[in-house]
């Protein structure tokens, strides 16, 4: 069965001018899955990922994550839903910046109320596994963008959710640390077996999913899976954007190596 | 669209963000508006200004303009910096810093202008009532509304040149920093916290050291205690804001069992970046509010000054004369030509009384006789004395007294005249001031009053009998002018320590109101101008900071809520910040105040034996629910801009 299901989903924003952000859209996210939702600006990307994340309620249609409908949840539930099944990586990281790195990490776990020993152990283990033992205690101003982005993950898993939800993680990352930021996930993915929906702009990025997911002025428009090769995955998502349209800002920019 | 076009339209279309600093501005001007209104008033250059001194209304005003400066530079400075990333942008395209620094000019006067006129406009709406608080607190007569034009070129004056040169000052907060910090926030550093484990100890020690001597002080310790406690507690609650919390702070967050748990993560590590940023904003708020709380509590008590003076020296003038005075006749017929020329009625008595070496405390003991007593009574319609022979009455001397007394028996024999008397009540009134009298005097029947015939012993009929005269004036306050000249060289007697060569003692209990009611007066307007100025400071100060926090603040909430906070829990974490910039600071003060008005308690029952804790409690209750209603206030201002 899917993790995450989404359902003829629409959106629509009222306002002085009625937008249709997000239009009868339906994908399927299986358990274990890694996925990424490409499109150009203003296709609707944000919007999707706020709804599945349950800030934002859809207008129509249904998004079922774990079977539950976050919408049929009260207040109190849902946000107790979010601590325990989701997991969030923000692209300008979101760190709280008064706390030290452990602090940031263990901050999902203290408010779910667990036990401060079991809490340490999971800090130890994921810092590991993360390779940030060494800045526990630093605050998120002393640390390079890279770390700061591991510790946001850190901070996205230390709870084991069921769902993890990246908004263009890599956006204000240099290459390198991009690299090893996508890599970590995909670590993460494979080993803790953690279904991952990744929106980006940035077809390297998406070149690492199992799975890219196109969609244009909210509507569905292509998917493709990996092959083999990483390569060639990411010739075949370039293939897509530039059928997309020539509104890929950030496309022309890439050369193919 | 020309460059004043351009500074013009930026503060009418960004009313909400000059909306603060703008209101600020117009309290500060209405405040000082109104001071200056009382000032220059032209009722108080006749009567008034006798008591208080002009000079009191000055220094009180320079604190305040000094106060307004500092609140007002602050509000500036908090405003530009919630716009800095607008000045970067001016910057980035082609703004001089020339340029830059005359449109905040430009824009400050723009708003300080509207603010002083604004201002000024209600400064004027709301003197008379202002005035006729002024009138019931010290009890003088009608103060009407005037038009002059002092008050207002002297408003107009101060409050131009300090907007002048707030906007030359708060130009150079914003001088040698580079383009992209503007753009990016440069002044939102959140840095470690550096504190001193000993200084924060030191601190704590302090203020401990400073209430133990504040709540111990003895009468005679009480010039030890003014010089040394004030540094103390100053220094103490300096280090205890800038070393103490945080290192207590630090200790907690060391607690991960508790610390770890639920939103303390948050909460606490939020107190200590408030704590870190505005240390010493709450050292100064502290200072400034215990200054006003123990100044209004100290008004307070005026009020119970007033009322309990003239229950302990309920009889107006009070001559008495030692047997065989020559001047009686002269000084008596000289008081009531004093008071006819005044025109005030009164009621003349004259008591007999006999002084008698008491069998049961072997001392001298102040005897009158019932019918005097009565004669007073009836005057004051306080009840009458019946008393039979060898009966007797203690005269209580004040209000304590009384409680004191009624359980007390006695059985004693006047030892001169071997008169026996069983002493078992106590008059419920009191009438003479123990200094008028002493403390030690009974009321017996007239059978047993014409029995005391011989002297007491060692002394001669001259100092064994006195007469006192008592002038009943109802306008007991406007008595203040009689007798002056007796009461002069009463006071040289006392100087010189001669007064038991006078033949004669005289007490007017008005004038020694009036002095004690001026000085009061100087208290109440630099008591009332610090807390009206504090109550606007602190509430605006706490909304300033976080106002420009407040972006950030948005921005962390959001991630939190993703988190899956609860809205509940949102709250509390608000909560716990709001409470810590509210109270903190407040607390610390109250409990400044506390243990001063304990010293003061002692300082009080030096002079007249009253007591005001309750006036204190009263008090500092009241500012504790103004100060609850501004919190509510602000955190339901909060809370909504931060779910917006």
């Amino acid at each position: 069965m899917a993790l995450l299901n989404i359902q003829d989903v629409t959106k629509v924003y009222e306002g002085k001018v009625t937008h249709r952000a997000i239009n009868q859209l339906s994908f399927e996210v299986e358990k274990g899955e890694f996925l990424a939702v490409m499109g150009p600006s203003g296709s609707g990307k944000t919007t999707l990922l706020n709804m599945i994340s349950t800030i934002d309620t859809q207008t129509s249609g249904d998004i079922v994550i774990n079977g539950i409908k976050p919408t049929e949840l009260k207040k109190n539930d849902l946000a107790y839903f979010r601590r325990r099944q989701l997991g969030f990586v923000f692209q300008d990281f979101n760190l709280l910046q008064m706390l030290t790195v452990e602090e940031n990490m263990v901050l999902p776990l203290s408010l779910d109320d667990q036990d401060p020993s079991m809490m340490q152990e999971r800090v130890q283990l994921v810092a590991k596994q993360l390779g940030i033992e060494d800045i526990l205690q630093k605050r998120p101003n002393e640390i390079s963008g890279g770390q700061a982005q591991r510790t946001a993950i850190g901070r996205a898993i230390i709870h084991k959710p069921s769902l993890l939800l990246a908004d263009e993680p890599t956006g204000n990352l240099d290459s390198k640390a991009s690299g090893d930021v996508l890599q970590l996930l995909g670590r993460i993915n494979k080993e803790e077996n953690t279904t991952i929906v990744m929106v980006t702009h940035d077809p390297i990025a998406a070149s690492y999913c199992d799975r890219v997911l196109f969609i244009k002025d909210g509507e569905y428009f292509n998917e493709i899976y990996k092959d083999n090769h990483r390569q060639t995955f990411f010739q075949a998502i370039l293939n897509v954007l530039s059928l997309l349209g020539g509104h890929v800002g950030d496309f022309s920019t890439i050369r193919i190596p | 669209m020309t460059f004043r076009q351009f500074a013009f339209r930026n503060v009418i279309r960004n009313r909400r963000v000059y909306a603060a600093f703008f209101l600020s501005s117009v309290a500060s001007v209405m405040v000082f508006f109104i001071y200056s209104m009382l000032m220059f008033h032209p009722k108080l250059e006749n009567e008034f200004l006798q008591e208080i001194a002009f000079q009191g209304m000055v220094i009180a005003e320079v604190i305040l303009v000094l106060f307004m400066l500092f609140f007002l530079l602050y509000s500036m400075r908090a405003f530009l910096e919630a716009r800095l990333t607008e000045f970067g942008l001016l910057l980035q395209l082609g703004m001089e810093k020339r340029k830059l620094n005359k449109l905040i000019l430009f824009e400050t006067m723009i708003i300080g202008m509207a603010a002083i006129i604004v201002g000024i406009l209600f400064g004027y709406a709301f003197a008379k009532f202002f005035f006729m608080i002024v009138r019931e607190i010290l009890q003088i007569d009608s103060l009407p509304l005037y038009f002059s034009w002092k008050p207002f070129a002297l408003t107009i004056s101060i409050f131009t040149s300090l907007f002048v040169i707030i906007s030359f000052i708060s130009v150079m907060f914003i001088k040698d920093v580079h383009l992209v910090s503007l753009l990016r926030g440069y002044w939102r550093n959140e840095q470690l916290s550096k504190f001193s484990v000993w200084r924060g100890l030191l601190g704590m020690l302090l203020l401990l050291a400073a209430y133990i001597m504040a709540s111990q002080i003895q009468k005679q310790y009480l010039v030890i205690f003014t010089i040394l406690t004030p540094p103390f507690a100053v220094l103490g609650t300096y280090w205890f804001f800038t070393d103490s919390v945080p290192f207590l702070l630090s200790r907690l967050r060391a607690h991960k069992k508790w610390y770890w748990k639920k939103y303390h993560i948050i909460s606490l590590a939020k107190i200590s970046a408030i704590m870190r940023e505005n240390a010493r904003m709450f050292f100064i708020t502290c200072m400034v509010s215990t200054l006003a709380f123990l100044a209004v509590g100290t008004l307070s008590s005026m009020s119970t000054f007033t009322h309990q003076y003239h229950q302990l020296n309920p009889l107006g003038l009070v001559y008495s004369s030692k047997y065989g005075n020559p001047y009686e006749r002269e000084h008596i017929t000289g008081l009531i030509n004093e008071l006819e020329e005044k025109g005030l009625s009164y009621h003349l008595n004259k008591f007999d009384i006999k002084r008698q070496t008491s069998s049961y405390t072997k001392r001298s003991v102040k005897i009158m006789k019932q019918s005097d007593i009565n004669r007073l009574a009836i005057v004051f319609g306080y009840p009458v004395v019946n008393l039979r022979p060898g009966e007797a009455m203690f005269l209580p001397y004040s209000l304590d007294s009384i409680n004191e007394l009624k359980t007390k028996k006695v059985n004693t024999v006047l030892e001169e005249n071997n008169v026996s008397l069983s002493i078992d009540k106590v008059y419920p009134k009191v009438l003479f001031s123990p200094t008028e009298l002493g403390t030690n005097v009974i009321i017996v029947n007239d059978i047993d009053f014409h029995m005391i015939i011989d002297p007491i012993q060692g002394a001669e009929t001259r100092q064994s009998t006195t007469h006192i005269f008592v002038f009943y004036v109802p306008q007991w306050t406007e008595t203040k002018d009689i007798g002056t000249d007796l009461d002069v060289m009463v006071s040289n007697a006392y100087v010189a320590n001669k007064q038991d060569q006078l033949p004669f003692y005289f007490e007017n209990p008005g004038l020694d109101y009036s002095f004690f009611r001026s000085t009061f007066a100087l208290l109440l307007f630099i008591g009332l101008l610090a807390s009206t100025v504090f109550f606007l400071a602190s509430g605006s100060f706490i909304y300033f900071k976080l106002y420009t926090g407040l972006e950030e603040d948005k921005k962390q909430f959001d991630t939190l809520r993703r988190m899956g906070v609860t809205h509940k829990e949102l709250r509390k974490i608000v909560d716990s910040q709001l409470i810590t910039q509210f109270f903190l600071p407040w607390g610390l003060a109250m409990l400044h105040s506390t243990f001063a008005f304990m010293a003061l308690q002692v300082f009080w029952k030096g002079i007249a034996d009253l007591s005001i804790i309750k006036e204190t409690i009263i008090v500092l209750a009241g500012i504790t629910a103004i100060q609850i209603c501004y919190f509510y206030l602000i955190r339901w201002r909060y809370l909504a801009h931060i779910r917006a």
